[in-house]
Formats: C-alpha cells, sequence, structure tokens
C-alpha cells in the first residue's frame, strides 16, 4: 500500500491519539511521534506504529503521531484508518489487517 | 458532566452566532477576523462557550470562555477544527494564537514557529515540515561572501522588478530570488513564475526558487493580500520577516535583502520599514540581515510597478504598458488579453 495523498485519522481527547499521514519522497519513512507519555511507554507506541505500518505494506511517507495516552490497540485503529484514508481504497486488503 | 454541542458555521450565514461570536473573542481580548470562512461553535445548553475560526489552511480566533478553560474542552474544539480543516481538504495547517496559549494550543499537535513577543505566536501543525523544507533549501547552497535575496509578487514582471534583480545580482556573490506562491493575485503563480524564470535570464549569479507556505503567504502574511483595501497589520508582519531571518536565511546563507524603494504603496512602504526592524534591528538568536533599498526606476518621472501595470491592462492600454514592462510580459499581456481589448498600434 502507498500514501497517495493527506490524511488524518483520530482525535486529541484523552486516551485518544490524532494520526495524520502524507506521501514522502526518495523511500523515506519518517515517524515523528509526540505522547504526553513518551518516557514511560515512548518505545512501545512507537513498536505498535511501526508494526502496523509494516503489515499495510507502508514504506515511504511521513507519518505524524499525537498521543494522548492511547491503548496498543486504539493507536493500531488509528494508524490503519489514515493510511487507509491517505491510500485510497482500490487495493485493501483486509487479510493483512 | 456538562453536554458540549459542536458545530459549524460560516459567518454569513448567520449574523446572530456571529455577534456571540465577538462578544466570545472579545471577552478574550481578541478580534474576529473577516477573513474566516468557517466557525466551530461550541454550546453548552444555550451559551456559547468555546470557538475557533479557519481561513483555508489557517486557524485563528480560537477562544474558550474563562470559566470553561481546561485541558479538555480544548483538545475537543482542537479535535473538531482538525477534522473540520480535513473534510475541506486542509491538512497542513497553520495557526495564530495569542503567545500566551501557546503550550494549550501544543496539545493540538501544533509546533511553534515563530513569535512576535506580545502579540501574536504562529504556529504549524507538523514538527517536521518547515525543517524538512529549509534541508531543501539547503542543498541550493552556493558559496560568497555577500549572498542576497529578493521576494517578488511580480504580479506581473516589470521592468522596476528587472531592475531591482539586475542590480542585487551585481552587488552580491550570488542571488536568491523568491516569487510568492499564493494564488491570490490577478496573475496566476504559474504565470508570474514564468515570468521572472524567463524575465531574468541573462543575469548571473542567481537561482530563481518556488515560494512557499513560509515566505509572504496567507499564512505567514494574512493583510498583504489585502492591500487593495488598505489593511495594515503592522506588527504581524514581523511574523513573516522572522521566519525568513530564522529559517529561510540561514538556509542558504543569506547575508542581504533587497526591496525597492515604496513611494506609492502605504502598505509595501510599511513593509519595508517593518522589514529593516525584523531582519535587522529586532533581538532574536538568528543573524542581523542587512536590508537595501534601491530606487525604484522611473519612467518619465512615475515610479514602474505592478499596480500601474494592472491599472493600465483594466483600460486596455498596452501600448502605454509596453514602457513598463520587459518583452516577456509585453509578449504575455498580449497574447492572455488577445482579441479581448484593444493592442496598441503596431503590434503584431
Amino acid at each position: 500500500m502507498t500514501i497517495t495523498k493527506q490524511a488524518i485519522a483520530g482525535t486529541l481527547e484523552s486516551s485518544d491519539l490524532l494520526v495524520k499521514v502524507a506521501p514522502g519522497n526518495e523511500g523515506k519513512l519518517d515517524i515523528v511521534i509526540h505522547s504526553e507519555v513518551i518516557k514511560q511507554f515512548g518505545k512501545q507506541i512507537r513498536r505498535v506504529v511501526t508494526e502496523t505500518l509494516a503489515k499495510l505494506g507502508i514504506s515511504e511517507g511521513t507519518v505524524v503521531v499525537e498521543d494522548k495516552g492511547a491503548l496498543d490497540y486504539a493507536i493500531r485503529a488509528r494508524v490503519q484508518a489514515a493510511v487507509l484514508r491517505g491510500s485510497g481504497p482500490d487495493d485493501l486488503n483486509w487479510e493483512q489487517l | 458532566m456538562a453536554e458540549f454541542e459542536f458545530y459549524a458555521v460560516r459567518p454569513e450565514d448567520s449574523p446572530r452566532e456571529m455577534q456571540e461570536v465577538n462578544n466570545l473573542l472579545a471577552d478574550r481580548q481578541l478580534e474576529v477576523d473577516t477573513r474566516v470562512e468557517v466557525f466551530v461553535l461550541c454550546r453548552a445548553g444555550e451559551r456559547l462557550i468555546a470557538c475557533g475560526g479557519l481561513d483555508q489552511n489557517v486557524i485563528k480566533c480560537v477562544a474558550i470562555a474563562q470559566d470553561f478553560s481546561g485541558e479538555s474542552l480544548s483538545l475537543r474544539l482542537g479535535s473538531e477544527i482538525i477534522a473540520l480543516a480535513s473534510q475541506r481538504g486542509r491538512f497542513h495547517l497553520f495557526l495564530y494564537s495569542a503567545p500566551h496559549n501557546r503550550d494549550l494550543l501544543r496539545g493540538w499537535g501544533f509546533y511553534p514557529l515563530v513569535e512576535v513577543p506580545g502579540l501574536v505566536v504562529l504556529m504549524e501543525n507538523s514538527p517536521i515540515a518547515l525543517q524538512a523544507y529549509c534541508e531543501s533549501l539547503r542543498l541550493r547552497r552556493e558559496a560568497g561572501r555577500r549572498i542576497g535575496s529578493v521576494v517578488l509578487n511580480a504580479n506581473p514582471f516589470t521592468l522596476g522588478h528587472h531592475f531591482l534583480v539586475k542590480h542585487a545580482a551585481a552587488e552580491c556573490d550570488w542571488l536568491h530570488v523568491f516569487v510568492v506562491k499564493e494564488d491570490a493575485s490577478e496573475f496566476s503563480y504559474a504565470d508570474r513564475f514564468a515570468l521572472v524564470a524567463q524575465g531574468v535570464t541573462g543575469i548571473d549569479r542567481l537561482t530563481v526558487h518556488q515560494g512557499s507556505d513560509y515566505i509572504i503567504s496567507r499564512a505567514t502574511f494574512p493583510s498583504y493580500f489585502l492591500k487593495e483595501r488598505k489593511v495594515v497589520d503592522h506588527g504581524w508582519a514581523g511574523i513573516d520577516l522572522l521566519l525568513f531571518r530564522e529559517y529561510i536565511a540561514p538556509a542558504l546563507g543569506i547575508t542581504h535583502r533587497y526591496v525597492g524603494t515604496e513611494p506609492l504603496d502605504v502598505v509595501t512602504n510599511m513593509y519595508n520599514t517593518d522589514m529593516k526592524y525584523w531582519l535587522h534591528d529586532a533581538p532574536s538568536g538568528a543573524a542581523a540581515i542587512a536590508v537595501v533599498e534601491v530606487p525604484r526606476v522611473s519612467i518619465n518621472g512615475d515610479p514602474i510597478s505592478a499596480s500601474a501595470v494592472r491599472t493600465l491592462l483594466a483600460k486596455g492600454d498596452l501600448a502605454e504598458i509596453k514602457k513598463l514592462v520587459p518583452e516577456i510580459t509585453l509578449r504575455f499581456l498580449e497574447k492572455k488579453y488577445a482579441g479581448a481589448r484593444p493592442v496598441g498600434a503596431g503590434v503584431s
């Protein structure tokens, strides 16, 4: 899957997160994570984001996460939703998710 | 727990609610901005307790009633505005706020870019976009001790612009020319850029750059594009100029900025004055940039300006325009307005 346009998913409310995706250039995948709990859970959040992107086959683009203390399943869902919105649904394989 | 209702409203659709917005903003020492296209409003019961406006990709007029000012309502308001912007196809967002709200709005995922102390802070919803832009500029750095810069709207490109660029290039080891990108002018960005790029061929040691959201754009300098209406937001020019001084100039090693003297246009003349202050005199972590004012070229005692060209164009007076613009611009205007307007005698 390829991110072809800008998209967002999620909210800024407590226990949620806002995910912004944008097309990348030159094969670079930039992941920027900001979280109120970055010290305690930064690594964990990054792992979930990276794994979710990998499952979707995303290797290029910009992904910005504004986390408000979300749990893993919320992170996964928001990242998936943002990527799907940003890539167009044509080649969607639900099995991968 | 209080029930909050959020909804969007366009100012022209509800003068009554705009009066409430005015009052809410006034309570928070803010003014309504007429360029806002749509507001997100929040009510607790009947009472308006929060609002935020969207002007294309710029969020402004954000206010929350004093007795509701807590983080959770702010974050819901932010979520609503960001969602509304995305529905309107706007993802790369800027935000203007009073400096004391900076930390609250960091919670919206906006990052401070520059601040005019005590007045306003400009924020952006990406921690990396400006950095990425500066990196792309850095690739086009040129060696030299005196590195000049010119920012042109070129609406359209005149002999005055040509003279300014030529003069600046002659004084510098290298000259960086930026064309204002915002499509808010008579001539499209594509046309203006093409005229500048072709118009400066033959002048050595210069680069013509695409404009960006960070140089005289709706985001960095809202009032610039309203100058026909004589609106002057004096202090706000500092935002655009500090961005230039603190990010763009260091990326390219720019030491000087060239600008034409401005005897005709009040707003632009004020901008020149502001330029000397913000680029050179104002306290800043970035090095000072020298501002060089180049006297404007005159024809028959009248300074050449793009607005004079536009006035003549409205009258269809291409013969007179011919004295003010280079060949390339004249040909463009003839082609664009061919058939629609009388063309000067002898022009084939």
